[in-house]
């Protein structure tokens, strides 16, 4: 037998420990059955060194064949490298051989291996063993350094990214709540800023307010990690009133508020550039947020008008109802919508109501009119007294507010267990009803200034003047008479030159016109008391009274009452100057020398396109108080027509009697 | 919220991030000199250590304080909501008031170019 004769070594019968785990439980190795223990130690025989033996036979026969044919020199090359091939292997086995042997003494209790020595390295072996160890140490410490600025780099970056997104968040933080859903951002990885848009104070709690689900507001990154709100186009509604078949009647005005909302969706455009710059973004984001919170506050005062139209207590005016729609009837003549619309959508209404779109045609009760023809629009929204639109949707937002904020306001000092104040809470079933008559008492209004104005457009020595009621169901307008100041001069030297008769006469009289929702009442110092005139009291000063009356009756009351104003003044300068005159209701009566008796008579005609009020002049024996003039009886002996006259023209007639009548 | 310390204190918190970043600088630049094959610079070595020992004792003083004189946090006592939308409305009342005044005004311009 060639060869060296090897030792294998078996590991004791005894159980031996595969692993054991935290918990204490032991893994042993699965039992190996006797038959299989004889099998694996034949496996251990090892009969390589038997094949070994046979096969360099056979390959050495080939190796000499083949050789002396080959050529040496190319051979030489890789026979060099093959011997060092063939050591290492051999290196190889044996070491390999001994680690087996090593693992195997060390598997074993009864043997242990005292120690392992490495044999002493030369000292060239010590160097290069100290140069390898270093070179990896510095390697190492350059690795860190660049991990280290790397890191700084990407640190900077984020820093300042971070710096414009908070810097943009506490700017926004200074006008809107900003809050924070911590559970959110711990799973999304996100920050989970949000701004919350809504008010609890604002809305009553026992009220079936939701809150909108435009009131939070997700705070994102853009690309630039700059903050960016993003929201979904045309999400936004709101307010838009509108008169129907006057849409266009005030949609040619200039008018800024349909130029805001698209200003404000042209700055979200912008805030997507790419350089626009930090200021800019939160400008443009703060604009969004306004426009959302306004649409959220239009959506409820749309809620809250819903609620009440489609409550059995308002008297009935809901004429039309679809989603975001309501059309209200006011009077018998005007019919007004109230929407909730998308901003662009208030362009293609006025647009389509021009052009007659089905929708719009069955809405409009009065009639078609060329929408270019802004101006005939307009006239003829004055002719039935609509005002403009933009107007009342404002109120209609202010009353909401009053009603919701007093509301809250109230809610807050009940909880303090005191009595709220009454008189300034509006219930809550009032508001569109009061707004309803705000709007009918508007349009009836504008029919009474019409009127008014009419009127004194017709008579130049009255004086129209407003007077601001601050209440939106009352109007009131004074029509007054001012006596020129030349005549109050020449007057006034009558004063000095008569004895006795000093008396103030009165320079201004004024008539009052009071609407209050669809009543007129006139008032006025001087009505005509009768009492007075059959007493013959000069000085007729009566306190201020006043009367209703109906819009058809009014132009020829005021007149009357303007007229007799006049006959009041011409009584009293009369007196001043010291003619004897008495007064009827129209009329003022002279003595003359012989008894003769001349009246100046007035006349009222309201639909006289020239003037209102002209005078005539009677002159008869009898004093003729019931006598009635008609325009068609025409001029006679005893009637003179004088026509339309000034008050200074009037004037000069009293000083021409004065030289007829005996003093 | 007081605005004009917060800018102030927001702005000291930066300067402890800006900080932080250039201590990592120091760092990596100091690791990169050990690396040097030449050997280390002595004097930069220690100035950068010098600094970043600095540094990171400015960090925690400020952060220190920063903590200590955070405000306490009261949720939205002061909102302004009610008077932002009651300003709203005033603002649209404006702009209606500027369209009739300038309606007037074209009204008046009107006038004089008949006459």
């Amino acid at each position: 037998m060639a060869g060296d004769l090897k030792v294998s070594l078996d590991k004791l019968p005894i159980k031996r420990l595969d692993a054991i785990e935290e918990n204490g439980f032991e893994r042993f190795p699965f039992d190996v059955g006797y038959d299989e223990k004889r099998v694996n130690l034949t496996r251990r025989i090892d009969f390589a060194w038997v094949v070994e033996r046979e096969d360099p036979n056979k390959k050495q026969k080939k190796e000499s064949a083949t050789s002396a044919n080959d050529v040496t020199t190319n051979n030489q090359q890789s026979w060099q490298w093959q011997s060092l091939v063939e050591n290492l292997q051999l290196a190889h086995q044996e070491l390999s051989v001994i680690i087996d042997l090593i693992n195997t003494v060390e598997a074993n209790d009864s043997v242990t291996v005292a120690g392992m020595t490495r044999p002493k390295q030369l000292p060239c072996e010590h160097l290069s063993d100290l140069a390898v160890s270093t070179t990896t140490k510095l390697q190492s410490f350059r690795h860190l350094g660049k991990n280290f600025k790397q890191s700084a780099k990407a640190l900077e970056e984020q820093v300042a990214r971070e710096a414009r997104f908070y810097g943009a968040l506490i700017r926004l933080q200074q006008n809107w709540k900003v809050k924070r859903h911590r559970l959110v951002a711990a799973a999304s990885g996100k920050e989970g800023f949000y701004i919350d848009l809504s008010d609890g104070s604002l809305y009553d709690l026992a009220s079936a307010f939701r809150p909108s689900s435009m009131s939070t507001i997700l705070v994102e990154h853009d690309a630039a990690g700059m903050l960016a709100v993003n929201l979904p186009q045309n999400s936004r509604r709101y307010l838009h009133l509108e008169f129907l078949g006057f849409s266009s009647a005030y949609y040619g005005r200039n008018y800024n508020v349909t130029k805001l909302q698209t200003l404000s969706e042209k700055s979200a455009k912008e805030t997507r550039e790419e350089h626009a710059s930090d200021d800019e973004c939160v400008r443009g984001i703060h604009s969004i947020l306004r426009d959302v919170y306004r649409a959220i506050y239009d959506e409820h005062v749309f809620d809250l008008v819903n609620r009440e139209a489609c409550s059995p207590s308002l008297a009935a005016n809901l004429t039309g109802i679809r989603e975001n729609y309501l059309r209200l009837s006011i009077d018998q003549e005007a019919s007004v919508s109230i929407s909730l619309l998308i901003s662009d959508q208030v362009h293609q209404t006025s647009r389509a109501s021009n052009k007659n779109s089905p929708n719009e045609a069955t809405d409009e009760a009065l009639g078609s009119f060329d929408g270019l023809n802004f101006g005939a629009g307009i006239e003829k929204a004055k002719i039935s007294g609509i005002p403009n639109r933009v107007g009342f949707e404002i109120y209609l937002r202010q009353l909401y507010h009053e009603y919701a904020f007093v509301r809250s306001k109230n809610a807050a000092t009940f909880s303090f267990g005191t009595r709220s104040a009454s008189q300034s809470v509006k219930d809550s079933s009032n508001i569109l009803g009061h707004f309803c008559m705000s709007i009918a008492h508007r349009i009836f209004s504008n029919k009474v200034l019409l009127v008014l104005e009419s009127l004194v457009c017709r008579t130049p020595y009255i004086q129209l003047i407003s007077h601001p009621t601050w209440r939106s169901r009352s109007s009131t307008w004074i029509l007054s008479m001012k006596i020129p100041q030349s005549i109050l001069q020449a007057g006034s030297q009558f004063q000095l030159c008569s004895s006795g008769n000093m008396k103030n006469v009165r320079s201004q009289f004024w008539t009052k016109v009071v609407v209050i929702d669809d009543s007129i009442k006139v008032e006025g110092e001087g009505a005509p008391n009768v009492v007075g005139l059959f007493k013959g009291k000069a000085d007729g000063f009566c306190a201020v009274d006043g009367f209703n009356c109906d819009l058809a009756d009014l132009p020829i009351i005021l007149l009357q009452q303007i007229a007799s104003h006049i006959i009041q003044w011409l009584h009293e300068e009369a007196l001043v100057v010291g003619i004897k005159a008495s007064r009827d209701f129209l009329s003022l009566a002279f003595e003359l020398e012989h008894g003769e008796v001349v009246s100046l008579v007035a006349h009222v005609d309201p639909d006289n396109i020239d003037g209102c009020i002209t005078w005539w002049l009677i002159m008869d024996d009898v004093p003729t108080e019931e006598h009635k003039l008609h325009s068609d009886v025409g001029e006679s002996e005893s009637r003179k027509f004088l026509g339309y006259l000034s008050l200074d023209v009037l004037y000069s007639t009293l000083l021409d009697f004065l030289n007829l009548c005996s003093c | 919220m007081y605005p004009q310390s917060q800018t102030t204190s927001l702005q000291r918190l930066q300067n402890v991030e800006k900080r932080i970043v250039r201590v990592l600088e120091l760092a990596g630049g100091v690791m990169e000199e050990m690396g040097n094959p030449s050997g280390p610079r002595k004097e930069l070595v220690n100035g950068s250590c010098g600094e970043f020992m600095q540094s990171v004792k400015d960090i925690q003083l400020t952060l220190r304080e920063e903590i200590k004189s955070a405000c306490e946090y009261r949720p939205f006592e002061k909102c302004d909501y009610v008077p932002r939308i009651s300003n709203e409305i005033c603002c649209k009342k404006l702009e209606y008031v500027i369209a009739q005044i300038d309606e007037m005004k074209q009204t008046i311009e009107g006038y004089g170019d008949a006459s």
